[in-house]
This record gives structure tokens, C-alpha cells and sequence, in this order.
């Protein structure tokens, strides 16, 4: 290779790296910060560990919730989360690729529609849905809202897997003995594992990440809290932030999406792509 | 219903010819296999309309009423009386109105334009013509932003532009005489806004543009290697014209998302700094009707706002469906239901 | 069990399925469909197995009509060309499903899987995943779960069309022998000629939609009713000339330019005095002779047992199985002689055969 060659070679590279600097610099400080008494810039003015004592006593001060507490929270609603979208998805996702009835077409239309569209301009509407509900400031109704979010995606998502299904496979099933239903839970989801698991993934990381719908239909800092919004209490402008208690906890929710992510990824860029256009 | 007499329902006399076109099925079944579908379908549809359709609706109606904490509960909203488009009145006399418009516009089509189009594709570009393993490295990193909790990605910018001595990037332009040392989000928020907006957006681009160009048949580049094409006539008269599609479905999906979304602008500026500055459509809405940020929740109000975006969001979900060609993702059953 | 279809037609919009169909098989009976690829067998068969829904006319199970009947009440097995076997399921718990759904105890479920499984054979392999058989050995699984819920009716999709010529050959053998030792009415369902003939007891040909003729192979070989029946039965397929029948000193001739040829006249007779007709004669009818038509040979193809030759009669041309010692090169003239007491004659307007009419 000639040196011009060279260089031309280097050249992406060079770009790529400088592109993803602001990226890097950003979780480099996060971990740095979270064991630095402070940081100045990219320069730690001492190594500690007791910013992570949040993981014994509550990390903001007595009076209010454990950190296992939060977790707790959001865990309970990004798996609840989970499991409601992947069935309900999966459900509606079955009926709308292999049944037929009346209104079919209209149901599928919709779907399509509510997967373009931006749901956030609906949480004035569903604030006082909520409240009819008697949900407001409570993790069942945030829960609820975010089912409902997701649902287009999952749906359209579970229908092109759904869709991939030999038919030979289904009929085969049903004069073996096999009800509608049974067909569904005992012959085709198995079959569409890779894509179950896919939207579940998708699922718990929206749920576990989600700050906006808690924000909005709980109140800040109870009992009932979820990370992001816990942690974003904290990170107010107007008192001193403690910066390295509140980049632990940061990391403390950031890790379990990270190894979520690393173990997943050429799953979820596959289907992110695909799911992303609408149906694999 | 058991077995045999399910045999015997079959087993009504039939006509010795039937009639052509008459429907040979049995009202039973089919009333059975109705249900049996909305079945299925009954969970997603209770919550599609809890939180579609229902939400839609309340909002259309409380864009003519002035429902706000300050008369709730004693304010008849939905009743027509109360009805007015005082709200639009408002909106339009309102004499941040322009700022705010130009406000939406500026974010939208700077960081459509410079990262989730023009960053994403070159990402992508590059990625792919590069060693896998390493193309593969750098667009995880890219998606990064995107898993992160929108919370503490936030944090990392404000860490990033805070005043000296605590800033990274004052850390390097301070000694060099390009800052002060203040806060540089205060100096340049929309800056920020847009880039920290924009590496979250490109990775939407990122992973479809790089699929799309890794299904480009490898012959059309060898052929065009071949041909002595340089790498930059590759790009202009392959890759491009191949991922026509995609990049017109990036840009308008998002320029919907971007035209609505607005949690990352309220975390970083909450629309400041000062009056208005990064204040946009979408956050506007939210912060008349939801936030307590002004101390009154005018919902009729933010509703006024939101609706706006509402219907752009239907209309621009219904042209997609048309221009992709989405319905032709649909096939028929190949089974009947008896 | 007997099955008969009245009328039977599926349509979706404008696409025709299955177009007015009529058929009796009997109990017991082996009856195979026959025809080109989107002809509407598989259609038929799926309506007879209750996942398509008839647009018109009905399906009688015993005189019964069972239009209205699901699936699973219709006690039938059935075997698809893609095997359909559950893939996430063993080749026992493939078995077995069908037992599992009747709630069946769990020991007689295992005793009667075993049995199923030792007359297909495959005994060893029930712990196996589909993906970990081969394609001989998912097709025995899948007769298997057609077979355990001792089914009253066995339809059949192209099941063999996925093996390989070897192992086709020793499935027919195979299932038609169960066949016969299960008496079960079956319904074979195939574009491979051979199969049907060799296996079923009767036949039906269906072309677009349509039942062409329906009856035992060897009169289906011998008595063709249709110009396409008399074509796609057979191969070699059968040879068709344009001719004119006259009769001439007491003997019928069908003549054309460069051919000319006495008929029978029980066979002459009705193609007489009709203006142009098509006459059939199959290659195996037709022998290199010192007297008769002469032609010149286009090309040899050697099959092995036979040489099929292509022979150019004037504008017409004919294929002929003949010895392969003769040594028949291309360009030679050769003379034919026609086996006309095999002959058949049709309508060219109407495609139906002059000779065999009901
Ligand atoms: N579910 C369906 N919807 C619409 N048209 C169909 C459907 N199933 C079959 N057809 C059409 O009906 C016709 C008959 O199809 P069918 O599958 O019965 O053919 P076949 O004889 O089984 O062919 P092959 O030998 O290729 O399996 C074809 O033209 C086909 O396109
Ligand atoms: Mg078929």
C-alpha cells in the first residue's frame, strides 16, 4: 500500500472518531464523576467511593425513598410493562395477520396510523383519562400509558413476524384438534421467539428509561418514583447538585439497558431497522 | 356444545342443488369466529382507546373551552355553551406567538439537515466501508445516546458546557481564548439543543440507511469499482439513488418526531434561557396544560397548542401509509374461519 | 367414510379457486387429484378439510354435509407437501399432539404414539426435533400425526414432492400400502402423473378450477375424454394431428398431407364426415415399419430403456419410442407404422373426444 492509499484508508476512521468524541468524552466523564469527590472538566480531584453509598442508605438524605425502593418501581413497571405489551401485541398482532372478520382492514389501517404517530400530543387528553380513572400519580396508570404507547409498534412488529408463519403449520393444527387460541399459544408464538423477544427487549428498555409519563402523571419524589425521575429531582439548577451521587445513580440505571443492549444488539438491529418501516 | 350435537347441526337436510351464491356457512359459526377474533384483539383495542382514542377526542373538546386548574370542577367543559375558539384568539395574539414559531421551524429543519440526515448517512456510508467488526463499533457508540436514560444523557450536556472550573469543553477553549468560562448553554442553548437532539436522532437514520445500503447488491459496487469509479461517484450514483426510499421515509418520520418531541429541550433548557429562547411548539403545549411551571394548568389552552400538532401528526401518518405503500405489507388469511 | 362434493366452488373475488366441482369417492377409496400447478387441487382439498369455507355447493361426509363443520370435528388427518411439523416439538410430541388435544391419558397416549411410530419406522427417533431429521424421516412424522387420531378420511398434499426420486419411489410404495391395510378413504393430491396412476383407484384431472374427467387410471390411459386429458396423461405425452376422416372402399382413412392412415372402423366411424379432427396416437403406439408414413427423424433422445426420436411427418411432427439398437441417427428417413386400434379422435371446437362420450 502506497502512503496516499494509506491515509485514504485512515480517513473514515479519522471521521468516525471525531464524530463519536462528544459520545465518548460524555460516558467517560460519567464514570469518572461517579467515583471523584468532583470533577473539573475531564480531571478527577479525588478518588472516592462513597458516592455509590447510595446502595445502603437513602442517597438524597432520610426523607426520602431507598434507592431499592425506586429500582423496585421501575423495575415492577418496565417488567409488568413487558409482559402486558408482548401479550397484548402478540394477541393483536395474531388476529390482525391470520384471522379473518369484519373490520379487519379498518383495524390494520389504524394501527399503521398510530405507529406514525406522535403520541406525545396526546398526554393532555390522557391526563384526564387518568383521572377519570382514578390513575393519576399512580404506577398502575403511568404503567397503563406506556402499555399503550408501545402497542402500535408491538403490534405491527408481532404482525410481520406473524405474517413470516407457514400456513401449513397453522392448518395442520387445527385438524389435529387445535382451537384458534391453542394454535396461537402452542404452535405459532413459539415459533416467533427471535420476535417476542425482540419487543420485549424494545419494552423494557422504554420502560426502564422513561421519564416523561411518570414525570407527568406521578408526582415527583414519593414513594412512587421511578429512576429517571428520582434522579432528575437532583439535578435541579437551583441547589448545589451532588454531582458524583447523582452520576452513580445514573450508572446504577444506565448498566442493567447497557448489558441489556450488548447481549441483544444484533437482534435489535435487525428488527430496529425492519420494525422501524413497519413489519419485518 | 358437544360433539355429537355439532354433528347433528351439520347434518340439517340440505337442499338435493343449491342454489348458486348462497352463503354456505352457518350463522353460529360465523358469529362464533367473530368473537373468537375479537377475542384477540379486545386487550390493544381497551387500550388503544383509553389512550388514543378517548384523549384525542377530550382534547378537540377542551380546545374550545378555557378549562384550567383555577375552574375545575366548576367549569361544565363539555357542554357547548361553554364553547368558544377564544383559545386560537390567544394563541395568535400572542406576541411570543412568532418566536416560537420560527422557534419550531429553526430546530426542526437544522437538525433534520445536519444530523438526522446529513450525520446519519455519512455515519452509515462509512460504517459499511469500513472493517466490519470496526463499522459495527462505531455505530453501537452512536446508539448509545438513544438507549441511555434521556435523564442522564442530559446530564452528561450540561456537564459537557457547564462554566469553568466544572466544564469539559471550557476545560480546552478557555486556555485557547475562545470562552470566558461562563455556562455555555446560556451562550449558545441552541447549539445544544440540536446536537444533543441530533446524535439521539441519527441513530434512527444510522441503522435503516446502513441496512438499506448493505442490501445493495455487492455486485453494483464491484461493477462500479471496476469501472474506476472513485469512492465519492460510488456513493453519488449507487448508493444514493439505491436508498432513495429510506432516506424520504427518514426525513419525514422525522421530521414528525421531531416536530412533536420535546423531552429532551425541556431537560436541557426547559425552553430558556430566558424568556422563550428554545421554547418550541410541541414543549409550549406541554407547558400551558401539564406543568406546573406557571403555577396554572390551562388545559383548555395547551390543548389549543397540541391539537395543531395533532393533526399534522394524522395527516402526515395517513401520507405515509399512501407514499410507502404500507397496506401492501397486508395479505390475505389463508385460512377461513368457518 | 364416503365423501361426495355438489357443485363445490371457491372463489376469492375474481380468482377461481375451484370451479363447480362434482365427485363421489368411496368408502375405502384411494382417489388421487391430478393436474397442473394452480389448477385448485390443493383448494379443493383444504375445503374438504374444512380450512377453506365453500363459496358454493356443499361436501357430504356419509351423506352428512359438513360445510358447517370445523376442522377438528371433522376426524381427518392430513399430510402437507412442507411436511408442516411443529418445529419447536419432538417427533413424539409432533405424534402425539393430536391425543394431547383430546385430553388423552398420558399412557395410552405414549402406547399408541409407540405404535404409530413402529409402522412408520421411526421408533428411534422420537426424541429428535424436526430440524434434526431428514426430509424422509419429517414426512414419516407427519403421517404419523395424521394417522394416531385414526382418522376417517387422509388427505394428502404433494406429500412426496419434497423427496428425492429414490425415496419417492419407496414413500409410494409405503403409503399405499398402509392405505390398503387401514382402508381408510384418502384423497392424494399430486402433479406427478405417475403417483396418481400408480397409486390411486381412481383419478380426477382438473384443469383452471374445473374437474376434467375422474375415473381409474387405465381409463383414464385407454379412453381420455378430453383433448387436455389425453395430453397430460402420459408421457411421453401423447402425439396430436390435424387429419380428416374419410372413408374410402369400406375403410375409414385419416388423411392429412404426407400421412395417410387406415383406422378401425368401429373407431373411424365416429370421426367420419366431421371435417378436420384431432387424432391422438401415443409414441409407444407408434413402431419404425417397413410399410406405413414416412418422415425424417429431427432428433434422438435417449431415455435409457428407449430412444425417444422426434420424427417430422410434412408440417406435422410425431414422437416415437423406439429400440435403441436400431441405431436411428438424426436426418434419416424412417418409415412409421401407427398402431391405430389406439387411436383416439377429438372435436377440435369442443376438445371432447369423439370416441368416448357419457
Ligand atoms: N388463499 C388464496 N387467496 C387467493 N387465491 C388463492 C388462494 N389460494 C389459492 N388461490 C388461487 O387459486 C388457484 C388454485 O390454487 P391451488 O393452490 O389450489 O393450486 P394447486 O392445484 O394446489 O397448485 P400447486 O400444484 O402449485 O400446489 C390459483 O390460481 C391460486 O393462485
Ligand atoms: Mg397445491
Amino acid at each position: 500500500m502506497t502512503l496516499k492509499q494509506k491515509i485514504g484508508a485512515a480517513i473514515p476512521y479519522v471521521i468516525l472518531v471525531i464524530t463519536v468524541l462528544p459520545i465518548v468524552v460524555g460516558y467517560f466523564w460519567l464514570v469518572l464523576s461517579s467515583f471523584s469527590v468532583s470533577t473539573e472538566g475531564l480531571r478527577s480531584t479525588g478518588f472516592t467511593l462513597s458516592n455509590w453509598s447510595f446502595l445502603r442508605e437513602p442517597p438524597f438524605g432520610r426523607g426520602y425513598p431507598s434507592i431499592w425502593r425506586v429500582t423496585f418501581n421501575t423495575f415492577v413497571v418496565a417488567i409488568s410493562m413487558t409482559l402486558t405489551v408482548v401479550i397484548v401485541s402478540s394477541l393483536a398482532g395474531y388476529a390482525l395477520s391470520r384471522l379473518n372478520f369484519p373490520g379487519r382492514k379498518s383495524f390494520l389501517s389504524l394501527t399503521l396510523l398510530l405507529h406514525a404517530f406522535p403520541s406525545v400530543t396526546l398526554l393532555i387528553g390522557i391526563y384526564f383519562v387518568l383521572r377519570a380513572l382514578g390513575l393519576y400519580n399512580t404506577l398502575l396508570g403511568v404503567g397503563m400509558v406506556m402499555i399503550g404507547f408501545e402497542l402500535p409498534f408491538g403490534i405491527w412488529l408481532m404482525k410481520g413476524f406473524f405474517d413470516n408463519v407457514s400456513w401449513d403449520m397453522e392448518r395442520a393444527a387445527l385438524i389435529d384438534g387445535a382451537s384458534r387460541f391453542r394454535v396461537w399459544g402452542e404452535i405459532i408464538l413459539p415459533t416467533v421467539k427471535p420476535g417476542l423477544a425482540a419487543l420485549a427487549i424494545f419494552a423494557f428498555i422504554s420502560g426502564w428509561n422513561a421519564w416523561l409519563i411518570p414525570r407527568t402523571f406521578t408526582i415527583g419524589a414519593g414513594q412512587q418514583a421511578t429512576l429517571s425521575v428520582f434522579l432528575n429531582n437532583f439535578r435541579s439548577d437551583t441547589v448545589a447538585v451532588q454531582w458524583g451521587t447523582v452520576t452513580a445513580v445514573g450508572l446504577f440505571q444506565l448498566v442493567p439497558v447497557a448489558i441489556f443492549f450488548i447481549f441483544t444488539q444484533d437482534l435489535l438491529l435487525s428488527i430496529y431497522a425492519g420494525g422501524a418501516k413497519g413489519g419485518t | 356444545m358437544n360433539r355429537t350435537s355439532r354433528l347433528e347441526r351439520g347434518g340439517t337436510p340440505p337442499l338435493s342443488h343449491a342454489p348458486s351464491g348462497e352463503e354456505t356457512s352457518s350463522i353460529g359459526a360465523r358469529m362464533r369466529s367473530r368473537l373468537e377474533a375479537y377475542g384477540f384483539l379486545s386487550p390493544a383495542v381497551l387500550l388503544v382507546t383509553l389512550f388514543f382514542f378517548i384523549p384525542v377526542i377530550i382534547i378537540f373538546i377542551l380546545i374550545l373551552s378555557d378549562l384550567k386548574s383555577a375552574n375545575f370542577g366548576t367549569l361544565q367543559w363539555w357542554l357547548p355553551v361553554n364553547w368558544s375558539l377564544e383559545n386560537y384568539a390567544k394563541i395568535f395574539g400572542n406576541k411570543f406567538f412568532p418566536k416560537i414559531l420560527g422557534n419550531t421551524f429553526f430546530y426542526v429543519a437544522v437538525t433534520l439537515t445536519l444530523f438526522i440526515f446529513s450525520s446519519a448517512l455519512l455515519i452509515a456510508v462509512l460504517t459499511t466501508h469500513i472493517n466490519r467488526r470496526a463499522g459495527f463499533f462505531f455505530r453501537v457508540l452512536w446508539l448509545l445516546p438513544r438507549l441511555t436514560p434521556s435523564v442522564i444523557y442530559i446530564m452528561m450536556w450540561q456537564r459537557m458546557a457547564s462554566r469553568a472550573p466544572h466544564g469539559i469543553l471550557n476545560q480546552l477553549l478557555v486556555p485557547l481564548g475562545i470562552s470566558t468560562g461562563g455556562d455555555l448553554i446560556q451562550a449558545a442553548p441552541w447549539l445544544f439543543v440540536i446536537i444533543a437532539n441530533g446524535m439521539i436522532g441519527a441513530s434512527f437514520g444510522m441503522v435503516i440507511f446502513t441496512s438499506a445500503i448493505e442490501a445493495i447488491p455487492k455486485d453494483f459496487m464491484m461493477a462500479s469499482k471496476v469501472d474506476g469509479a472513485s469512492t465519492w461517484q460510488t456513493i453519488r450514483h449507487v448508493i444514493l439513488p439505491s436508498i432513495k426510499w429510506p432516506i424520504l421515509f427518514v426525513i419525514t418520520y422525522q421530521t414528525l418526531s421531531l416536530l412533536t418531541s420535546f423531552e429532551q429541550i425541556m431537560l436541557l433548557t426547559d425552553g430558556g434561557p430566558g424568556l422563550y429562547k428554545t421554547e418550541v411548539w410541541a414543549l409550549t403545549a406541554y407547558h400551558r396544560a401539564l406543568s406546573n411551571y406557571f403555577g396554572n394548568n390551562q388545559w383548555g389552552y395547551g390543548s389549543a397548542w397540541a391539537v395543531i400538532l395533532v393533526i399534522i401528526g394524522v395527516a402526515a401518518a395517513s401520507i405515509y401509509m399512501r407514499v410507502f405503500k404500507f397496506d401492501e405489507l397486508v395479505q390475505e388469511p389463508k385460512i377461513d374461519l368457518l | 367414510m364416503k365423501v361426495k362434493l355438489e357443485n363445490l366452488s371457491k372463489r376469492w373475488g375474481k380468482v377461481v379457486g375451484a370451479d363447480c366441482i362434482n365427485l363421489d369417492i368411496g368408502d375405502g377409496e384411494f382417489v388421487a387429484f391430478l393436474g397442473p400447478s394452480g389448477c385448485g387441487k390443493t383448494t379443493t382439498l383444504l375445503m374438504v378439510a374444512g380450512i377453506y369455507k365453500p363459496t358454493e355447493g356443499y361436501i357430504r361426509f356419509d351423506d352428512r354435509v359438513v360445510n358447517y363443520l370445523a376442522p377438528k370435528d371433522r376426524n381427518i388427518g392430513m399430510v402437507f407437501q412442507s411436511y408442516a411439523l411443529y418445529p419447536h416439538m419432538t417427533a413424539f410430541q409432533n405424534i402425539s399432539y393430536p391425543l394431547k388435544l383430546q385430553k388423552t391419558p398420558k399412557e395410552e397416549m405414549k402406547k399408541r404414539a409407540q405404535k404409530v411410530a413402529d409402522m412408520m419406522d421411526i421408533g428411534h427417533l422420537m426424541d429428535r426435533k424436526p430440524a434434526q431429521l431428514s426430509g424422509g424421516q419429517q414426512q414419516r412424522v407427519a403421517l404419523g400425526r395424521a394417522l394416531i387420531k385414526e382418522p376417517q378420511l387422509l388427505l394428502f398434499d404433494e406429500p412426496l414432492s419434497n423427496l428425492d426420486a429414490r425415496l419417492r419411489l419407496t414413500m409410494r410404495a409405503e403409503i399405499k400400502r398402509l392405505q390398503v391395510d387401514l382402508g381408510v378413504t384418502s384423497v392424494y393430491v399430486t402433479h406427478d402423473q405417475v403417483e396418481a396412476m400408480t397409486m390411486a383407484d381412481r383419478v380426477a384431472v382438473m384443469k383452471e378450477g374445473k374437474l376434467q374427467a375422474y375415473s381409474p387410471p387405465d381409463e383414464l390411459y385407454d379412453q381420455p375424454r378430453t383433448l387436455f386429458v389425453a395430453g397430460f396423461v402420459g408421457s411421453p405425452p401423447m402425439n396430436f394431428l390435424d387429419v380428416e376422416v374419410v372413408r374410402e372402399n369400406g375403410d375409414y382413412h385419416a388423411r392429412r398431407k404426407g400421412f395417410d392412415a387406415v383406422v378401425p372402423s368401429d373407431r373411424g366411424e365416429k370421426a367420419a364426415g366431421k371435417g378436420n379432427v384431432i387424432l391422438g396416437i401415443r409414441p409407444e403406439n407408434i413402431t419404425i415399419a417397413n410399410v406405413g408414413v414416412s418422415g425424417e427423424i429431427y432428433v434422438v433422445e435417449p431415455l435409457g430403456r428407449d430412444d425417444l426420436i422426434t420424427v417430422h411427418i410434412g408440417e406435422a411432427s410425431v414422437h416415437v419410442l423406439s429400440d435403441p439398437t436400431l441405431g436411428l441417427r438424426m436426418g434419416q428417413t424412417v418409415t412409421l407404422g401407427f398402431n391405430t386400434h389406439k387411436v383416439q379422435f377429438f372435436d377440435p371446437q369442443t376438445e371432447k373426444s369423439l370416441l368416448w362420450m357419457d
